[in-house]
């Protein structure tokens, strides 16, 4: 990335509130939060309603770390929380007729997973071990506020895993890790993206893809022991 | 799945994926390939921006897939039913318990005696031709005297009171009625 290129990078960034500087902890990953709940949730919203249970399918992979996150702040049962993640996914498959889209769809499946809480809590005729509302739910965009269930184990995992992506992003090509890193990090469009680089936008998408398979190919083996 | 299908499927994980890309990948013939790969990115994602590997994370997938294909139940629901169980055995129990009381109370009250008023009228409209001993017992309350019938109110008087008291514990005042015509009274 040139200086030119940075510069607008984070006259961009200031435009639209973000740090121009890559970060685990910026307030990016809010915006890839709201940014998660337009075209693509649309799209495969619209294709579940068409019987497409494959796209029912990608949006419980995308969401389900999301929504066992929220159950935990109910209940703090590891088995439990699992099982209710999983309800949840069923009875928001069994009323997606009813979702009408005023709504965003992860909100909407996020009142389905406070509610799938509290209802369970009730039946047991227990008081709620944590708390979360309907509200919280709807701000909760990322597992970061989770509680930290990691056992050494998992830490050491956890690790690895961190040092083995930070390999993965050094080793890409410069083209290839700017688009990576200005989606990722900084939560920008392709368009913005293919502003700032000065190249077409089907580069950007090509670039990135390509980024994402590289890394991909590099910790796969580690994923895959998870 | 070719290169071009996985392009569509990166773009849908930042939202750049255009309706009809969207429709080609989802009707991809393996559609487990295409969800394997989903996955594996929204791990990298996750673990880039909550530190959070996926052995911390959590797979629902398969099960939900399970249940919504009708091969397994849903763990909430099982678990529910099997909290539910003693509830349904204990409804029966009870009810056994309260049929056991009211049987043992009936039979105190009598019940059976009042099935043996249709008997005797039955019997007195008999043809003749039936042995006289299947009638010996009507016969004989019908034509009690006045003595005998004095003595018959003061022991169903008693009877009564006894079952009044005794009904609980399931007295049968049925036998002690044949008794009593068994007395020849």
């Amino acid at each position: 990335m040139t200086q030119t290129n940075l510069m607008q990078a984070s006259q961009l960034a200031v435009k639209t509130g973000k740090s121009g500087t890559p970060s685990m902890t910026s307030d990016k990953d809010q915006q890839l939060g709201k940014r998660s709940d337009s075209q693509t949730d649309s799209q495969l919203v619209r294709k579940v309603r068409n019987g497409d249970r494959a796209a029912f399918d990608l949006l419980v992979v995308k969401y389900q770390s999301r929504v066992a996150s929220i159950i935990s702040r109910y209940v703090y049962d590891s088995q439990e929380v699992m099982d209710l993640t999983q309800e949840t996914f069923i009875k928001a498959y069994r009323a997606m007729e009813r979702f009408r889209g005023d709504s965003a769809f992860y909100t909407w499946l996020y009142r389905i997973a406070v509610n799938t809480a509290k209802n369970y809590l009730e039946s047991r005729s227990r008081r709620p071990q944590g708390s979360a509302d309907v509200v919280d739910a709807e701000n909760f965009d990322d597992g970061r506020q989770l509680r930290d269930l990691a056992s050494p184990e998992r830490l050491l995992h956890r690790d690895e895993l961190q040092q083995a992506l930070s390999q993965a992003i050094a080793g890409l090509p410069e083209e290839l890790r700017s688009a990576f890193l200005l989606r990722e990090y900084d939560g920008l469009s392709y368009e913005d993206i293919a502003r700032i680089l000065e190249c077409p936008i089907g580069t950007v998408r090509s670039r990135i893809f390509r980024a994402r398979d590289a890394v991909d190919r590099h910790i796969g083996p580690l994923l895959n022991e998870s | 799945m070719d290169d071009r299908l996985r392009e569509t499927l990166s773009a849908m994980m930042d939202d750049e994926a255009d309706e009809l890309s969207v429709r080609r990948l989802l009707s991809h013939g393996s559609p487990d390939d295409v969800c394997q790969q989903w996955q594996r990115w929204q791990q990298v994602r996750d673990l880039m921006h909550d530190g959070r590997s996926p052995m911390e994370g959590i797979d629902v997938s398969a099960g939900v897939r399970a249940v919504l294909e009708g091969r397994t139940v849903d763990p909430v629901r099982k678990k529910r039913e099997v909290h539910k169980t003693p509830v349904r055995w204990q409804w029966p129990a009870a009810a056994m318990a309260v049929g056991a009381l009211f049987i043992g109370f009936g039979a105190g009250a009598g019940w059976e005696y009042i099935g043996v008023v249709p008997a005797s009228s039955v019997a007195v409209s008999e043809p003749a031709g039936v042995p006289e001993t299947d009638t010996t017992h009507e016969v004989a309350l019908q034509g009690l005297d006045k003595e005998q019938w004095g003595y018959m109110n003061r022991y169903l008087l008693e009877h009564a009171q006894h079952n009044s008291v005794g009904a609980g514990q399931g007295s049968v005042g049925y036998a002690r009625l044949v008794s009593a015509n068994d007395s020849g009274h």
